[in-house]
Parts: structure tokens; sequence; C-alpha cells
């Protein structure tokens, strides 16, 4: 395997006190906590008048593509293990968890999760559960991935095949282009 | 009244907050992210567009009950916290509506909304306003008729619930919900401010 000299990402965290609003590398952000994201994710996975599993997902990769390819041209991240690196740096610096990708192509891509804000949220809630709840990281992952190879969103189809919240170590996240 | 907003929002905004080599942040009794408000607004706002007109309520109300359930309880982990104590609590001399005001201070530290307590009944009744508040981020442009700061009616009912609705009850079952709250004024809807009007439920 390859080694490289891993490219640290850069986070410029400013509170403007006018406005009262943070922003992390020029995107306002805010702090929720998990009952908020696990509500959230229960709301998406409950709502019976629409596919909002996939909105969440959807609209996950959409923010995180934006910010993900700003990124990479605002600092000239140009190479693809460059680029995964600072994905899942930034993943883990907002507090998402740790994501690992082990591998990724412009057909297929697989990451694991070793620690998941959403699943740890979901189980101090409720506790275990049979069918994954991770659709924030199955965005993420298909934003990281279009990101990186210069791709639009929606290239990447993204399926969480293991998950901690079903008792597994550690989750699975599995992609293809579409 | 001792609290000292612009104190509080000095030094709760400093606080920096970054995942831990587990990518985790453990604060204030509760796990956090910092993700861009736009994500939060996108989910809240394609949900109440593509729903049909009759769903329309349903979805509101279950995005703000996932503040209200947030507020109560990273609420409560914020009163008890080591930065609360260090802060805020050597402000307080009447309780727990002091304890109101000042959370309106962190709540405007955290980035939820530049806003305070405009009326407070005890007991019975709030009125905030949010000068400046991501949510109404979802009109870039003009006026819509939609008002769309459901997690500042969340938290805020929440805030209610920790000051007047009894114990804090960890499980949620008792303590929460014992108040709502409606917004009847939105910066997205073309108003200066937003207006949240919390009332016993």
């Amino acid at each position: 395997m390859a080694t490289f000299a891993k490219t640290e990402l850069l986070l410029d965290h400013k509170f403007d006190p006018v406005t009262c609003r943070h922003t992390m590398n020029g995107w306002c952000s805010v702090l929720h906590c998990h009952h908020y994201s696990a509500l959230y994710t229960q709301l998406a996975d409950d709502c019976g008048f629409m596919d909002a599993k996939k909105l969440l997902a959807e609209v996950s990769e959409d923010n995180f593509y934006t910010m993900l390819v700003s990124y990479f041209e605002d600092h000239n991240i140009e190479k693809v293990e460059d680029r995964i690196s600072i994905a899942e740096q930034y993943y883990a610096a907002v507090g998402l968890g740790k994501l690992e990708v082990v591998f990724a192509g412009t057909e297929s891509a697989e990451a694991l999760l070793h620690h998941s804000h959403v699943d740890e949220g979901w189980k101090k809630k409720w506790g275990k559960r049979d069918k994954p709840v991770n659709f924030i990281t199955c965005g993420y992952f298909a934003a990281l991935l279009a990101a990186t190879f210069d791709r639009s969103p929606r290239t990447f189809v993204v399926k969480e095949t293991e998950s901690i919240i079903s008792g597994a170590e550690r989750s699975r996240f599995e992609a293809a282009a579409v | 009244m001792a609290i000292d907003r612009k104190k509080i929002i000095e030094n709760m905004s400093k606080i920096e907050i970054i995942g831990n080599e587990e990518g985790l942040i453990d604060t204030c009794n509760v796990l956090v992210q910092q993700l861009p408000t736009a994500f939060w607004n996108g989910f809240a706002e394609r949900l109440t567009r593509q729903v049909d007109p009759e769903m329309l309520e349903s979805a509101e109300w279950l995005l703000v009950n996932a503040a209200h359930e947030c507020g109560y309880h990273t609420g409560y982990g914020i009163i008890t916290s080591e930065e609360w104590k260090a802060i805020v609590q050597p402000m307080l001399e009447n309780v727990p509506e002091d304890i109101l005001h000042g959370a309106y201070a962190v709540f405007t530290a955290w980035g939820w909304a530049k806003s305070e307590i405009i009326e407070l009944v005890p007991k019975e009744k709030m009125v905030v306003r949010a000068y400046d508040c991501y949510e109404a981020d979802v009109v870039g442009y003009g006026a819509g008729a939609k008002m769309s700061a459901y997690m500042i009616r969340g938290v805020s009912a929440a805030f209610m619930d920790l000051a007047y609705g009894g114990d804090y009850d960890p499980t949620g079952k008792k303590g929460l919900r014992t108040f709502k709250c409606d917004q009847v004024k939105g910066i997205e809807c073309g108003d200066d401010y937003g207006e949240f009007v919390v009332t016993r439920a």
C-alpha cells in the first residue's frame, strides 16, 4: 500500500458578535445534540407521507458536496488521497464520528464507520434496532465520492450494509455509481 | 436582574468544540455535532414544501418536536454544565427567571438565534424575540408566507418546561411538553424580527 503525508484539515472557526452566528470555513454552522439528530433521523425513518430517508440523505449529500468542493478549490486539494483524508478529518472534526474510506474509485467504494454520532445518539435514546439509521452518512459518503472524483451529486448510490445500531462493531457503507 | 448577557455571550461563544479521536463531541451530558445550518434548513424546508398541504401541520409538528426534546435535554445539560456554573451561575438572583434569561444568552452564543426574552409571566407565558436566526435563511429574497423557525419554537417551549414543568426527567415522560410555542412573526416572512409566544400546553 502506498503511503503519503497526511494533508491536515484547516478549520477556521469564527463568531460574529453582531449577528451572533458561528462560521466554520465560511459556512454558517450550529451546534445541535444527539437528541436533535436522532429525532430528525427518526422523523425521516417514520415519515409516512414521503421518502424522507432519501430526502435526508440527499440534503446531506448536497450540503457536504458543496462544502467539500469549496474546500478543495480554496486549498488547491487535487490528489484523491488528500481529498479523502480531508473529508474523513472534517467528518470527525464536526462530531459525526470516525469514518474510514477503505477503497474508492469512480465506479464503486466502501467505507467503515468506527464511531458514529447518529448511531450512538439513537442508541442512547431508544437502544438498538434491526435496520440502519445513518441516512446522513449515506449522503456524506456520496458527497465525499462525488467531490473527490469531480462528479456531480447523485453520481453514487450508497447503502449501509452493516450497522453499529444493529450490533455490528462498525458500520459499513457500500457505494456504486449509477 | 443580574444577568449580564454580553458577558455570557462573549464567554460562551469562545468555547472551542471539536471532535475527539473518535470523532465525537461529548459535552453538557449530550453528544453534539457542528453542522452547516444549510443542512438543517434544507431538510426542514424541503420536507415542509414537498408534503401535501393537508400534511404540513404534521410535518411541522415533527420538526418542532425534535427541537423540543433536544432543547429539554440539552437545555438541562447546559444549565448543569461546568461552563454554566463558572460563567452564568454567579449572576443568578431570581430563580428560575434568571436561568431563562441566561439560557437565551447561551442560546445566542451557540449560534441558535440572536434572541432574548421580552416578556415573562412566571409559570404562564414567555415572549421571545429573535433578531437574527439561521432558520430565516430559507428565504434569501423577498418574504415568504410560511414561518419556518421550528427549532426556536421547540427549544423555547422546552426552556419553559425546564423552568416551570417540574423536576427534570431524563426519560422525558414527565415535565416535557407542559408548554407549547407559537411563532407569530418571522424574518423569513418580512418582519424585522422573529417573535415566539410560549404558553401552557
